[in-house]
């Protein structure tokens, strides 16, 4: 254990918020899944708790190993693993699965494990990386906008494409977040205004190409519509049926909450221990719970803005928040949604919200993090990492 | 484009604004809908989560005055089931074994459930009717039954269970004892005792719980204890005594059905006490059948005809305007009176004031009336609200009818109003109404109220007692009670009513055979009356008084009270003189019969000798040789073929038997 400690390397602060959030994260989650385990039949809420208990603790591992990685070793990794996570989106739409006929392949098997993953996540981070790695590359370059679509735009739309079909919400995030790094980067205005005009004609021409020929795939083009219909619409319909009982939720907990494990709206809320997880700790713990939960992700976001400061080169600064960003952003989604001020995506609250791949990406985003705030290395300027085996670098790290 | 750190972080720092601002907005909303919002959605929480289940009390009893069942609420099943739930490979393999044990439960084939259930699995009917109305047993035996026995999600059992009145008695005085029925609208009809008594005594109180709302559609109590317990209804004691209820139930039927008639009713009460021993209500439905239709004794006032001349007359001895001995002329059975004719059906010529009572002669009546109260009508009407007969009785039974009798000035009232009176037109009275001045005169000359309950019930233990409620003045004095006494057991014996004279028993009444419906024009072709009588029995000291009215008889078959009710009130006397005992113990009974003690002595003989080794019980009854070999010492199993007297046994006299060894009786 001392060994363990003295080996940690990074921002400490990081490492105790994401502990923090972690350990704080499973009351909620037991609380909430008895309702899974009911309605599962089986009734044994300890296997959920073990199961979150497993997924923080692979999570962790995760996190330690990444970031004893040397942060510019990612460069290299993030091109290797460009065309990997390509084939791994094409498998898992071809998968197929659909939930009531709409489309929502976004888990595939592992195998041997024998557990599921949402590559869509995993494609996140790889992206991101990819993304802060090129802006560091031509940070010195002029660059016009045709010299970009290839190694930039091309990667990004398609991964985007890949995802969209059976994930819109993470899609729009994932577009925005990269608008977001490109900015941080130094792209031109005028070009972002240019790549935000042809995403949003893309989803329209896929929405079109859906309605059209609605058997043509499976796709959630109605779900999407009409959960955005709901959340314009001011009238309670019968659809408002989640978050409803999300602000019953927040509304019964008031100042102090009803007491950990007493949630009610626990066994009505679909998504209790992943999606909707911050009304049940409203409820259960009240303003001071879901106060301390924000405070933590406020908190986090400031030590990001700190390690990016202080880190020396482009990349890592990039690096840093082009990970970083998005788990303090995907925590205000979730939030938001619960409080009703966005539309209902299926956004986890990060390291709290049960869930493997969620809390595995996050953490190893976390790790890439404090990978850069260790500061093992110096910054090389090394324009050429195509010519580093990033096999190599695995082995020497893993 | 050269990046410069600083510009960067510039840009980082707007981001990190935006996030803030976006954090800040969230917490707004989050303060939002817990301070400005709350109330909103804690009392839809509320509303959502929380309700209120109604424990419903169980209703009370209502029992004979001898303290048999007359209502009580039973628990009824309808047992459903689902086609769909039970997978494919347990309906095939139950199926048969299922139809076989609804055909050994209703008779049908097994056939024909085995098709009947494929259909409703074809049809995808998730709700076939087994068996419907079916009490507690017939719910234990089909639950038990191959596939149900399951359960409902494996076996796709539906139980659905209501509480049902039932009347023990079947139909016998069912309207009387009534009942308290519940329409969708909360609307309440409430008939008979069972309704009456409803509200205060057998309904008692619904218990509640909270209960909160769980996945699955399940609702948990909040708490260990119910917030408000079920506090169950009283029992309510009648005045009903079930034997004259059933003897009173079916001579009224037995006539009505020889006559044709179209209602007709009968009150047996306890002469002192006031309590009804027995109240029948039967009406005709279109199948020509009767049954407990409405409370007609109760609800209905008619004009009373020939049975009312005894208050008439009970008057005008009371004035003095007349004594018994008075002669009135009744002409030749015709006599005008202001303009308007009276007919009697025979002539009686001079006859005393006490013959035109026996023989119910309607000049007699009205001359006596006319000519004693023509001046001064108040007098006579007098006399009549004083019986209390113009305010109806004031019964807790819903429904009562309104006596009608008029007042010079009324609108019904005229000249010929009070000869009409004298025999019992043109005023209203229920049969109840009747009968409650006749029992007047049967105990002495006070007036009881009518009583239908005795006594409230609290688990045997009495809430509130009915007293009788008699009046403090007698109706007369005590020289016209006994004339009046006297000419009603003389109408029994040579007046209207001799045809129903008996030498063994005594009783006294007066006949009725009032016109109804006359106004109409149709009348002259199509006769109608109502006959009565009323009466009491035994004639010296009576016990109890009695009314009979039937509406309508067939005009071909008989129409005078002597003729149609008189029987039904003789055979209601006779059978309470001869069943009720008059002394209420019997010794036991205490003989010992040779044949008898001669079988037991061989049976245990039989029983002390056979241990292991098979009898014969040939030639024994089969209750006595199943009793015999089951409990002998080796453990066999005996099969039963057949019922009676053991004819053939499969294993020979004097053979040794083994533990499990089956031995099969054949009996005819």
């Amino acid at each position: 254990m001392q060994a363990l400690f003295k080996n940690i390397k990074g921002d400490r602060l990081i490492w105790a918020i994401a502990a923090l959030l972690a350990i704080l994260s499973f009351l909620p989650v037991y609380s909430a899944s008895s309702n899974l385990a009911y309605k599962g039949g089986s009734a044994n809420t300890f296997g959920f708790f073990i199961k979150h208990f497993m997924h923080l603790f692979l999570g962790f591992a995760i996190m330690y190993g990444v970031h004893k990685i040397p942060y510019r070793y990612f460069k290299g990794l993030s091109l290797f693993m460009m065309p990997v996570v390509l084939v791994l989106l094409v498998i898992t739409m071809l998968q197929g699965t659909t939930i009531d006929g709409a489309n929502a392949s976004r888990w595939i098997q592992i195998p041997i494990v024998g557990m599921s993953f949402q590559t869509s996540t995993f494609a996140y981070v790889v992206l991101m990386v990819y993304v802060s790695r090129y802006m560091s590359k031509i940070k010195d370059e002029v660059i016009t906008f045709k010299d970009s679509i290839l190694p930039l735009w091309l990667p990004v739309f398609l991964v985007l494409v890949l995802i969209l079909p059976a994930n819109f919400s993470t899609t729009a995030i994932m577009f925005l977040m990269v608008l977001m790094l490109v900015f941080l980067g130094g792209y031109p205005i005028r070009y972002l205004v240019l790549i935000v005009g042809s995403g949003v004609l893309m989803l329209g021409m896929f929405v079109l190409v859906a309605k059209a020929f609605p058997d043509a795939m499976p796709n959630r083009v109605d779900t999407w519509i009409s959960r955005v219909e709901n959340f314009a619409n001011p009238e309670d319909t019968a659809a408002d049926y989640q978050i409803e009982k999300a602000k019953i939720a927040i509304a019964t907990g008031g100042i102090q909450g009803v007491g950990p494990g007493k949630s009610i709206q626990k066994n009505f809320l679909p998504q209790s221990s992943s999606d909707f997880i911050f009304a049940i700790i409203i409820e259960e713990y009240g303003l001071i719970g879901g106060l301390f939960i924000m405070i933590l992700y406020m908190w986090l976001l400031f030590r990001i803005v700190i390690v990016s400061q202080k880190s020396d080169t482009v990349f890592g600064k990039l690096l840093v928040l082009g990970v970083g960003l998005p788990i303090v952003f995907q925590a205000l989604i979730n939030m938001a949604v619960a409080v009703e001020l966005f539309p209902v995506t299926g956004q986890t609250l990060p390291l709290i919200s049960s869930g493997g791949t969620s809390i595995w990406m996050t953490c190893m985003a976390v790790g890439i993090i404090l990978s850069v705030s260790a500061k093992r290395e110096e910054l090389k300027e090394q324009e050429e990492t195509e010519e580093e085996s990033p096999l190599e670098i695995l082995s020497e790290t893993i | 484009m050269a990046v410069k750190e600083k510009d960067i972080l510039n840009r980082l720092y707007f981001i990190a604004g935006c996030m803030f601002v976006f954090g800040m907005a969230v917490l707004f909303k989050l303060f939002s809908i817990q301070f400005l919002q709350g109330d909103k959605y804690r009392a839809l929480a509320n509303e959502r989560v929380i309700k209120d289940v109604v424990i419903p009390a169980n209703r009370g009893n209502v029992y004979s005055v001898n303290g048999n069942l007359l209502a009580t609420s039973v628990p009824k099943y309808d047992i459903r089931f689902d086609a769909i739930t039970p997978t494919s490979a347990r309906f095939e393999k139950y199926l048969i074994p299922l139809s076989d044990s609804l055909a050994s439960y209703t008779g049908k084939s097994s056939k024909y459930y085995q098709k009947e259930l494929r259909r409703a699995r074809a049809n995808k009917n998730r709700y076939y009717l087994l068996a419907r109305n079916i009490g507690y047993s017939g719910y234990m035996r089909l639950r038990n039954f191959p596939l149900l026995n399951l359960g409902a999600f494996k076996g796709g059992l539906i139980v659905e269970q209501k509480t049902k009145r039932e009347h023990p008695m079947g139909g016998i005085a069912q309207r009387s004892i009534g009942y308290e029925r519940f329409d969708e609208d909360g609307n309440v009809t409430r008939a008979g005792i069972d309704g009456a008594f409803g509200v205060k005594y057998l309904r008692g109180s619904d218990g509640h719980r909270r209960k909160q709302k769980i996945g699955k559609g399940q609702w948990k109590p909040l708490s260990d204890a119910n917030e408000i317990e079920p506090k169950d209804g009283y029992d309510v004691y009648t005045t009903i005594d079930v034997n004259i209820q059933d003897i009173a139930h079916h001579a009224l039927l037995k006539q009505l059905e020889e006559y044709e008639a179209d209602h007709g009713c009968v009150v047996v009460m306890e002469a002192k006490t006031g309590e009804v021993r027995a109240i029948s209500n039967l009406g005709r439905n279109d199948n020509g059948h009767y049954y407990e239709r409405l409370n007609y004794a109760v609800g209905e006032a008619i004009e009373p005809g020939s049975t009312f001349k005894v208050m008439a007359l009970m008057a005008a001895l009371e004035d003095k305007v007349v004594d018994t001995s008075t002669v009135i002329d009744t002409k030749l059975g015709y006599k005008q009176f202001y303009g308007r004719g009276i007919y009697d059906t025979h002539g009686h010529g001079k006859i005393s004031a006490a013959r035109t009572l026996e023989v119910s002669s309607n000049i007699g009546l009205a001359t006596i009336v006319d000519q004693g109260y023509a001046k001064n009508p108040r007098k006579f009407i007098a006399h009549l609200q004083d019986w209390g007969l113009d305010k109806p009785l004031g019964l807790p039974i819903l429904g009562e009818g309104e006596p009608v009798i008029p007042q010079p000035g009324d609108k019904i009232w005229s000249k010929n109003a009070l000869p009409s009176l004298a025999y019992g037109y043109n005023l209203k009275l229920t049969p109840l109404q009747t009968l409650t001045f006749y029992n007047a005169i049967a105990n002495n000359g006070v007036i009881v109220k009518p009583r239908f309950i005795k006594e409230v019930k609290e688990l045997g233990k009495v809430v509130e007692s009915f007293d009788k409620v008699a009046s403090d003045e007698k109706i007369c004095s005590e020289k016209t009670l006994k004339e009046i006494q006297d000419i009603l057991k003389h109408v029994v014996e040579r007046g209207t009513g001799r045809s129903l004279y008996s030498p063994y028993f005594s009783m006294a009444g007066k006949t009725g055979t009032a016109q109804t419906e006359y106004w109409m024009k149709d009348w002259k072709d199509n006769k109608r009356y109502i006959s009565s009588f009323a009466g009491y029995f035994p004639a010296d000291n009576p016990k109890y008084s009695c009314i009979v009215v039937i509406h309508k008889p067939s005009v071909k078959k008989g129409y005078y009270g002597a003729d149609v009710t008189g029987p039904v009130f003789k055979r209601i006397a006779q059978k309470i003189h001869t069943d009720t005992p008059i002394v209420d113990e019997v010794e036991a009974l205490d003989v010992k019969v040779a044949s008898v003690e001669s079988e037991f002595e061989n049976y245990y003989k039989t029983a002390q000798t056979y241990k292991t080794i098979m009898p014969n019980v040939v030639g024994l009854p089969v209750m006595d040789a199943l009793a015999l070999l089951e409990n002998m010492q080796v453990d066999i199993r005996v099969k039963l073929e057949g019922s009676g007297v053991v004819k053939n046994q499969s294993v020979n006299h004097n053979q040794k038997l083994k533990n499990n060894q089956i031995v099969v009786l054949k009996a005819s």
